[in-house]
């Protein structure tokens, strides 16, 4: 199995992908804090986030169809939850429809919000894809650490990073196996599989970190984990952060300008 | 039930990023003195378990399909405060590799699925275990009544939160998300008792494992 589908695009190099990874999550942080803030009607404000983070994808060299792609996936989800805010937001009416018994109503408060939640979710998740694909995972664990993160927390999800692959052609191969079977019957007997499949799976799993750990004792595991590699904290990345910062807070000046 | 960013207003973000800091917190201090870093490796394997377990989709009406979640299984086999620390590093993953559900709505979304599945699961889990004794029945009734109660409640804190941001109005979107997931609940109940009654039948000890 082709495992591309973790941190895909991380492993390129550009400008983006050389900063360090807590600048990357920070300043990733504060844009989506700025975008949640930034009250509904700003467009101004709301085209200059675009053009930020899309200078940036386009600066960190990053495929622009695979992350319009990917950002499209989680957008069903917000509008499914967004959906009905037109409806019910009280103020000038923009729009009455009669459907069955039901007078339903659309007012251009309520629309101006929805389309808000919508721009706002959106741009958050164009950040987040950006800090994904320009870092890996593992840099990223790092990152975390170094910001204070509980040990335990990033030894455990770099073990998880670590074993989803294994787990996921395990679940591949079962998946496999099921559907050359032939998986059908009722849904009561899907469900049954399911629940065998992943009742094996949760053995070999506990089977497995047994041995992992056993493997790691007898190698003189103390607790500890230990890399080569450290993170630093340069000039571009000083550069970077300050630039975002002055452009948010220049956001944010605007924002107070239109009220 | 994974919230993205954008859908919540910012007081919830920093009382829910408050309330679950201080929880996992906990987790963290609990899950090291009980365990030292001795079973790190195995609750990673298992939090990539849970990873792998939830991409096995099931079809449910009209198109969409649904996952297991898996707090109550992790709650009734390892604990409730392991259950949190693993569920909580899936949703970091799930964010960072997935944009599946936002930064800033980590925190609720560790709350929700976190906090609320894991606690609520392994109460109900062991008040049936205590009422119908540790027997095969007692130990499945639980696992489907825990692993019903995790999904509904985590998805009834998720649209109160979603109701107060004010992206939806409380009386929509309360109501439809816990009759969603009550449904939900009942595959995720269905497959969690699945899975215990084959742990019970292959592996009996590890129903038996020390919980914290």
């Amino acid at each position: 199995m082709k495992h591309s589908f973790l941190d895909q695009y991380s492993d390129r190099d550009s400008l983006i992908h050389r900063l360090d990874p807590r600048t990357k999550l920070l300043t990733s942080l504060l844009f989506i804090l700025a975008v949640v803030l930034t009250p509904p009607g700003r467009w101004p404000v709301f085209a200059l986030y675009f053009i930020l983070v899309a200078a940036l994808l386009i600066l960190s060299r990053v495929p622009l169809l695979y992350v319009l792609k990917r950002s499209l996936v989680i957008m069903p989800f917000v509008v499914l939850i967004a959906v009905f805010i037109p409806f019910f937001k009280e103020g000038e009416i923009a729009g009455s429809y009669n459907i069955w018994l039901w007078q339903l109503s659309v007012t251009y408060n309520g629309l101006q919000v929805f389309w808000n939640i919508l721009a706002k979710a959106w741009l958050s998740i164009l950040s987040l894809i950006l800090l994904t694909s320009t870092t890996r995972f593992s840099q990223l664990l790092k990152g975390m650490e170094k910001l204070r993160l509980p040990g335990v927390m990033t030894m455990i999800l770099s073990f998880m990073y670590r074993y989803i692959f294994v787990l996921v052609d395990e679940v591949m191969r079962m998946k496999q196996a099921r559907d050359s079977r032939n998986f059908g019957g009722g849904r009561l007997r899907q469900l049954g599989t399911i629940g065998n499949m992943i009742g094996t799976l949760f053995i070999r799993s506990y089977e497995r970190g047994e041995r992992v750990y056993a493997a790691m004792m007898a190698r003189g595991f103390d607790g500890q984990t230990r890399t080569l590699e450290s993170l630093s904290f340069r000039p571009p990345d000083a550069l970077f952060g300050l630039s975002l910062g002055f452009i948010l807070i220049l956001a944010m000046v605007l924002n107070l300008w239109y009220l | 039930m994974h919230i993205p960013d954008g859908l919540l207003n910012v007081a919830t973000v920093a009382t829910t990023y408050v309330v679950s800091a201080g929880g996992v917190g906990g987790a963290v201090r609990i899950v090291n003195k009980k365990l030292g870093e001795k079973q790190v490796p195995l609750m990673g394997i298992l939090a990539a378990f849970i990873f792998a377990a939830q991409m096995l989709n099931f079809p449910i009406a009209g198109g969409t399909s649904g996952h297991f979640l898996g707090a109550a299984l992790a709650a009734i086999l390892l604990g409730p405060w392991a259950a949190v620390l693993i569920m909580s590093c899936v949703l970091i993953a799930q964010c960072l590799i997935f944009q599946d559900g936002g930064l800033l709505a980590l925190g609720a979304n560790i709350f929700n699925m976190g906090l609320v599945a894991s606690f609520s699961a392994y109460y109900i889990y062991r008040l049936f275990t205590w009422l119908m004794g540790s027997t095969r029945k007692g130990t499945l009734a639980g696992g489907f009544a825990a692993a019903w109660a995790s999904v509904f409640l985590a998805s009834v804190f998720c649209a109160v939160e979603l109701a107060v941001s004010g992206t939806s109005p409380f009386g929509v979107v309360v109501p439809a998300m816990a009759g969603v997931h009550a449904l939900i609940g009942i595959i995720e109940g269905l497959i969690t008792t699945a899975v215990l009654s084959l742990v019970l039948a292959t592996r009996a000890d590890l129903l038996q494992l020390q919980r914290i």
